[in-house]
């Protein structure tokens, strides 16, 4: 009997995952635990492992988007025959391919929204034949769509059953991503032909040009990967909080001359900390005597978190991301150390688990290595707070009177307003400010 | 380059094989004094005589028969079926014998048999002495089909399918014997299973066989001139087929039409459409134009004739509409 093989859920809320590569060819010997394919979610890339042995009977979902629960291959005996089973999992699933749908682009409303485009694009049109046509579909596709959604692994094929294009204009419509619904078709019967695409696709402001350009120039489209999107959607998302942002500046010699010692003392095989790391204890601490800002903005009620798990973003080729670096509160800093250098290896290796993207209740951003002064953070929902640290440099500072050349950085704190007040940012501002310029204070 | 007519391109193949290679002789229908009814063979038998240059009872299935049994004991013999329609007499020992020996003998017996014939319309021949018959044996594993629209090629095709160790059955169009074109001095072999692009264009590709090949590069002519770029490829070899330079051209115009003698139901332009659509989906702009003849038996009269079989202008209408708006 073959075991199902069924997209894994990897964390809370994970609704669906792009399988990115099969790491094992169908008829290949697979034992349990081997890594069986590459998942891209939301967040994170991650290699999900084989939870039988066997054989890899069958892929029934070779690439794409895939809900959690689909069976996705069929582990079982070399001589096991499969396609009966291969026909039933896919019916107790919906088809595979139905279910492999982005779950932001529901098919009910992707074929509402493309009628309606046709039927008013069609209004001005002489004849009434085309707008009818088109309009046919979408009275039954909400039904019909909740039943049993056509099978389309991308949203451009999703507008396939109603709009009349040549295949060739659906290929260049699919490769320079645009909606072949949006466009109309100047072939036999209203047909969208390649040329209307191009046309198009000369007007779109993200298109290439059409024909080869004579200006020389190229402009290179990149498609979203899913971590892209992930931020894209969730930074936006952002904007919608009403935020302010408060700025401190420290003196950072202290805070230099820990870490200094922290080095010197440094034994064979310790991760050397760096002022990112110390920063990060400090902050932790700060966190924890601040419950107000180690919250998260969650359906309109504030959740203040006891535990403190500070994310540290970090940039990698695919994007921004931001691993958490659990209890930090409760690290020392040569713990800490080691845990973020074992976490950013990982995320620039593109391998990090949606384990260690999770359950982060404050971020900090720290742009100091590339010697920004200071900057202002987007706040990383629903986390109620970030915090953005500067470069440490020389300054000109005032102490005691007189002016002198000192080591500082600024932080910059933004806040959602609708869980803090600004009393309560420079409450915490202020500690942080201390717990830098006396870092004992943090014990 | 000396100029033939594919009526002299085929007999001047004919010659140089029977000429150079002792093992190829022919057989066929009047094909001896009378020169054959198209007059192809005229002027062999006096060069080579009796024994090389065989008449035969009208038997359709005797003739490919010892085609059959001389081609498996080392000759290389070219049998005539005077009408491609008479290929219906010999379906037996084509279809079930020449076909099958090389394999069913585990390729202990070849069958290096060619069967010339030649059919088509334009001169009011009737339903039973012009069809176009090259697709049914498209059908069947073991045959080689080839379909010459040249003298060049005609000539050098014919030479091929004679060194070919597998019966070859090919068709020669009636209405193109007197058509004359530059031949190279030397008769170069052309490989089976090489298709010719005769016209390159740009805005949709013309496959066309036989005839049609001549009626598709005027057609093309014509929608030059309304600014349609055609592109004119004939498969020359129908059996195997050149799909690798028809996906070529395809893929580049975006566009094709078939066009052939034959019937469309059913005829090479419906594999062709398949082939395409299969290997150039994406590349497709426009739905495949099938050109050939109106499913009816061939009337006689000439008017009606000519409204049956495919003319000029309906490969023309068919480009149009690969391309047409709305």
């Amino acid at each position: 009997m073959a075991t199902e093989i069924k997209l894994p859920r990897l964390g809370q809320g994970m609704e669906a995952g792009t399988i990115v590569r099969w790491l094992k060819s169908e008829g290949d010997e697979v034992a349990k635990g081997e890594p069986l394919f590459e998942l891209d979610t939301d967040k994170v890339t991650q290699e999900v492992e084989a939870d039988a042995a066997g054989v890899l009977l069958k892929i029934v979902v070779p690439e794409g988007e895939a809900s959690v629960g689909t069976t996705v291959a069929l582990i079982g005996a070399a001589d096991e025959e499969v396609s009966e089973f291969v026909a039933g999992a896919q019916g107790g699933n919906g088809d595979a391919r139905a279910a492999a749908r982005p779950v932001e682009d529901p098919p009910a409303e992707n074929a509402a929204l493309s009628a309606d485009e046709q039927s008013e694009a069609g209004d001005g049109a002489p004849k009434g034949t085309r707008p009818q046509e088109q309009k046919a579909p979408s009275a039954a596709a909400p039904g019909a769509a909740a039943v049993e959604p056509p099978a389309a692994p991308s949203p451009v094929r999703a507008g396939c059953e109603r709009v009349k294009a040549s295949p060739l204009a659906r290929r260049i419509a699919r490769e320079r991503g645009l909606d072949i619904a949006a466009l109309t078709g100047t072939g036999p019967e209203g047909r969208i032909i390649a040329e209307d695409v191009e046309h198009a696709s000369d007007g779109a402001v993200s298109g290439p040009p059409a024909a080869a350009p004579d200006d020389g120039g190229s402009i290179e489209i990149v498609e979203l990967t899913s971590v892209r999107r992930t931020i894209a959607r969730r930074l936006t998302e952002a904007w919608a909080a009403p935020v302010f942002q408060l700025s401190v500046t420290a003196d950072a010699s202290a805070l230099s001359a820990t870490r200094e010692h922290m080095v010197e003392l440094l034994r064979e095989g310790e991760t050397k900390p760096t002022v990112s790391d110390v920063l990060t204890r400090l902050v932790a601490s700060a966190l924890q005597r601040h419950p107000a800002v180690n919250a998260l903005f969650v359906d309109g009620k504030i959740h203040r978190y006891g535990r403190v798990n500070v994310g540290i973003a970090v940039a990698t080729a695919n994007g921004l991301v931001v691993p958490v670096i659990r209890a930090a509160d409760r690290e020392s800093v040569l713990g800490i150390a080691a845990i973020r250098a074992d976490l950013v290896s990982r995320a620039r290796e593109g391998k990090l688990k949606l384990a260690d993207l999770e359950d982060g209740t404050f971020t900090i951003s720290n742009l100091g290595m590339y010697g920004i002064e200071q900057f202002i953070a987007v706040l990383n929902p629903p986390q109620v707070a970030i915090l953005a640290v500067g470069s440490i440099a020389d300054r000109p500072a005032a102490v005691d009177g007189s002016l002198e050349i000192r080591p500082t950085l600024t932080m910059t704190i933004t806040c959602d307003h609708r869980a803090i007040d600004g009393s309560e940012g420079a409450e915490f501002l202020q500690t942080v400010k201390s717990l830098v310029e006396s870092p004992a204070l943090a014990l | 380059m000396p100029e033939l007519t594919y009526r002299e391109a085929v007999r001047d193949a004919l010659s140089r094989a029977l000429r150079e290679d002792d093992n190829v002789f022919l057989m066929g229908e009047d094909i001896a004094e009378m020169g054959g009814s198209m007059a192809v063979t005229q002027g062999l038998l006096d060069e080579f005589g009796p024994k090389r240059i065989r008449n035969t009872p009208i038997s359709e299935m005797a003739i490919v028969g010892s085609g059959i049994g001389a081609a498996i004991q080392g000759m290389r013999p070219v049998v005539e079926i005077m009408y491609e329609d008479f290929l219906t007499l010999s379906m037996e020992q084509l279809v079930n014998q020449a076909a099958k020996h090389r394999t069913m003998s585990g390729g202990q017996v070849k069958v290096p048999l060619t069967i010339r014939t030649q059919g088509g319309a334009g001169w009011s021949p009737g339903a039973q002495h012009a069809q176009q018959l090259e697709a049914w044996f498209v059908h069947v594993p073991g045959l080689k089909v080839v379909f010459a629209s040249t003298p060049e090629d005609v000539r050098g095709l014919l030479w091929s399918a004679i060194y070919d160790d597998n019966p070859v059955v090919f068709f020669e169009h009636r209405t193109l014997y007197p058509l004359k074109g530059e031949v190279p001095e030397e008769l170069e072999p052309i490989p089976l299973g090489k298709a010719r692009i005769h016209r390159a264009g740009e805005d949709v590709t013309v496959v066309a066989t036989g005839r049609l090949v001549h009626d598709a590069l005027q057609a093309a002519e014509t929608a030059e001139g309304e600014g349609i770029s055609v592109e004119v490829v004939d498969p020359r070899t129908l059996l195997p087929l050149d799909e690798e330079t028809i996906v070529a051209s395809v893929k580049k115009t975006n566009r094709c039409v078939t066009a052939h003698e034959a019937v469309v139901r059913g005829g090479f332009g419906a594999e062709l459409a398949a082939v395409i659509q299969h290997a150039a989906f994406d590349w497709l702009d426009a739905p495949i134009e099938r050109v050939g003849s109106k499913f009816a038996p061939l009337p006689f009269a000439p008017v009606m004739e000519q409204y049956v079989v495919p003319q000029v202008e309906d490969v023309l209408d068919a480009i149009r509409r690969t391309v047409a708006r709305a």
